[in-house]
């Protein structure tokens, strides 16, 4: 299975998240939000330039800045 | 015994909605996280006991991982858990997510209620929840509640008192989501619904091309319909009140009061051309009120209807996520748009607002950013009336002298300033369509909120100005800045007065503006600065008390530099 960040993610694709790479801080941050470990994610867009994006995880929308995105690691099915 | 109530939920899922049903007291609800940054406080009838309910800032988890939730959490413990009741307000429509703060709620020992709100939503998505089956597995009262129409609200008053204690053991962090599962395995039914047209334009609306054309289209339409209601209200309503009933009044009273002492210069101020000036007199009487009510108070209503209608729909999150690039340049992130756009209404809330921002830098760079490149409405409806007489042209100006401040600004404090400025992570809310009484209640509180807070002052200001006029307190203040004003800003050396007023108030400063007779050039340079210069007393004193003492020295100390140096600058470079 191949592992990629959710910036090299295309849009419209579906990907299960295997680790967030950043600190406690924010992985608890994120998994209040309902992405955590095993969570399936669907990206919807990403601005350009280093800008934010934006997924689906269950029914809610989430944008993460760029920064947070580069950390959160995705497996393709 | 119950001694308070407190409302807790993940942000955005309409708690200060239940709250306004509970207490009937209104407070500003939207449709974006974190519309609630004070604690609202109300009291509730139970059983011939008034009993006092709190609505918390909006929170994920217990363990608080931003300043928002902290206070949320650390008031939650303030009582002993036998005195309270917990409303724990879900979002029916992502029960999943909003299920672990429920989960810690009871685990925590908390005598807690669920009320699933938004059930309407959530039937219009296709979610159904078992509501008896939920109680059954967390062991807690369940309600089903829509909030906006009011529909559950009075089940959920009865059951708030069997609330009590439940016992449950604490698992770990991991397991908990597992858990999670399982319960809305059993609970929640889903419907599978075709991508909706909704889902169509939210989709859209974030997207690179196509969300820059509809924020551009969003943002224009706006301006527009702003500026078109703002002026049918006065053409069509207020001036024709002003002129054909109030005038007529006032003129009776003038013929007959013909000495023009101390009192007539005070009350009705002075006659142009033998008449009573609206725009020019600067009394007690005529000026101050038609300030307030024939210029600004259209504005107010024209603007507040398209922010409430904004906000409403759900659109500025998403205008947040498209402008987080430029944002980030000025030492900010896209959430900050929310606070610069309520600053355009007046600043004090707009200040308020970046108390959702997570550093003190971010809070020091959006605060200073609102307070000089941000013309409240009062401003901004005093400019229409009095440079648009000029054209337009002039006063797309002063917006683009002040755009162009607001990111040279920003990009130097985000430079000079030590710390860095943290990432972007929100939650974007689905569009929803307000119901129209909502809007209008919305609308009606902030509008009585500007009268309240503004008619006195501009009354009480005017009144000031002209006592002082009369006196010639002026003179001095006059003359010793007249190299400045004069030399540097090419003004009339009496304009320094409007400059002294806008401490006060803004729309009266312009007001001080208008019998000086300036030419176009010179109202667009005023006016500028009038919107960078030292902001109202309001602005001035909720700076001190959100950031401190020093910060508000150093955003002052910018703001006079920066006002100079625009003034002089706009003065030797324009040349008509």
């Amino acid at each position: 299975m191949k592992k990629i960040s959710l910036i090299q993610l295309k849009a419209s694709h579906k990907g299960k998240v295997a680790e967030i790479s950043g600190g406690g801080n924010l992985q608890n941050k994120l998994a209040n939000m309902g992405v955590h470990k095993g969570k399936e994610v669907i990206k919807l867009s990403h601005i350009g330039l280093r800008g934010p994006v934006v997924i689906k995880a269950g029914r809610s929308i989430l944008a993460l800045g760029h920064g947070v995105a580069a950390k959160v690691i995705v497996e393709l099915e | 015994m119950i001694k308070k109530i407190y409302l807790i939920g993940n942000p955005n899922v309409g708690k200060s909605v239940v709250f306004s049903r509970l207490t009937g007291v209104q407070v500003i609800s939207s449709n974006y996280p974190g519309t609630t940054v004070e604690l609202s406080k109300g009291y509730l009838r139970l059983e011939n006991e008034k009993i006092e309910v709190v609505d918390l800032p909006g929170t994920y988890s217990l363990e608080s991982t931003s300043s928002a939730e902290e206070v949320a959490v650390s008031l939650l413990k303030e009582y002993s858990k036998d005195e309270i009741a917990v409303v724990n307000i879900l979002d029916s429509t992502n029960l999943e997510r909003n299920l672990l703060l429920t989960l810690q709620l009871i685990e925590g020992g908390f005598p807690t209620i669920a009320c699933l709100n938004m059930c309407d939503e959530a039937v219009h998505r296709g979610v159904q929840i078992d509501i008896k089956k939920l109680e059954d597995l967390i062991h807690i009262p369940v309600v089903s509640t829509c909030a906006v129409t009011g529909a559950g609200i009075k089940l959920l008053i009865e059951r708030i008192k069997e609330t009590a204690p439940v016992l449950r053991d604490k698992i770990p962090h991991e397991e908990r989501w597992k858990e999670i599962g399982r319960i809305i395995e059993q609970v929640q039914h889903l419907e599978h619904r075709h991508h909706s047209f909704r889902e169509m334009v939210e989709d859209a609306s974030v997207r690179p091309v196509t969300g820059l054309i509809m924020a551009a289209g969003v943002i224009y339409a706006s301006f527009k319909i702003v500026r078109f209601i703002g002026e049918s209200i006065i053409s069509r309503i207020t001036d024709p009140i002003f002129i054909k009933l109030y005038q007529p009044v006032l003129e009776r009273l003038t013929a007959y009061w013909r000495e023009e002492g101390f009192w007539f210069h005070l009350l009705i101020g002075d006659l142009i051309n033998g008449k009573i000036d609206f725009k020019q007199s600067l009394g007690v009487l005529t000026t101050a009120p038609y300030i307030e009510f024939g210029m600004v108070l259209p504005y107010v209503i024209s603007f507040y209807l398209i922010l409430s209608l904004l906000e409403d729909i759900g659109y500025l999150p998403r205008l947040a996520i498209l402008l987080d690039n430029l944002m980030h340049r000025l030492g900010l992130h896209g959430f900050a748009v929310i606070p610069v756009l309520l600053g355009f209404g007046c600043n004090v809330p707009g200040i308020l607002a970046t108390r959702t921002l997570e550093s003190k830098r971010e809070r020091f760079i959006a605060a200073t950013l609102i307070s000089i490149g941000v013309p409240c409405v009062p401003l901004q409806a005093m400019i229409f009336g009095l440079l648009g007489a000029f054209g337009g042209f002039y006063v797309a100006g002063v917006y683009l002298v002040l755009f162009c401040l607001i990111v040279i600004l920003g990009a130097i404090l985000n430079r000079t300033l030590a710390g860095y400025s943290p990432e972007f992570l929100m939650e974007i809310p689905p569009y929803r369509f307000p119901p129209l009484p909502t809007l209008g209640k919305k609308l009606y509180f902030r509008i009585k909120g500007f009268l309240i807070e503004a008619v006195p002052v501009v009354l009480i200001g005017v009144l000031f100005v002209n006592i002082l006029i009369y006196f010639k307190l002026f003179d001095f203040i006059t003359s010793i800045s007249a190299p400045i004003i004069r030399g540097l800003f090419g003004l009339p050396k009496e304009a320094v007065v409007a400059l002294v007023i806008g401490f006060i108030r803004k729309d009266v400063a312009v007001g001080m503006l208008m019998p000086l007779g300036l030419s176009a050039k010179q109202l667009f340079i005023a006016a500028t600065l009038l919107a960078i210069s030292f902001p109202c007393i309001a602005t001035f004193i909720v700076i001190w008390k959100e950031l401190g003492f020093k910060d508000l020295i150093k955003a002052t100390s910018i703001m006079v530099i920066i006002s100079i140096i625009v003034g002089t600058a706009l003065n030797f470079l324009i040349l008509k």
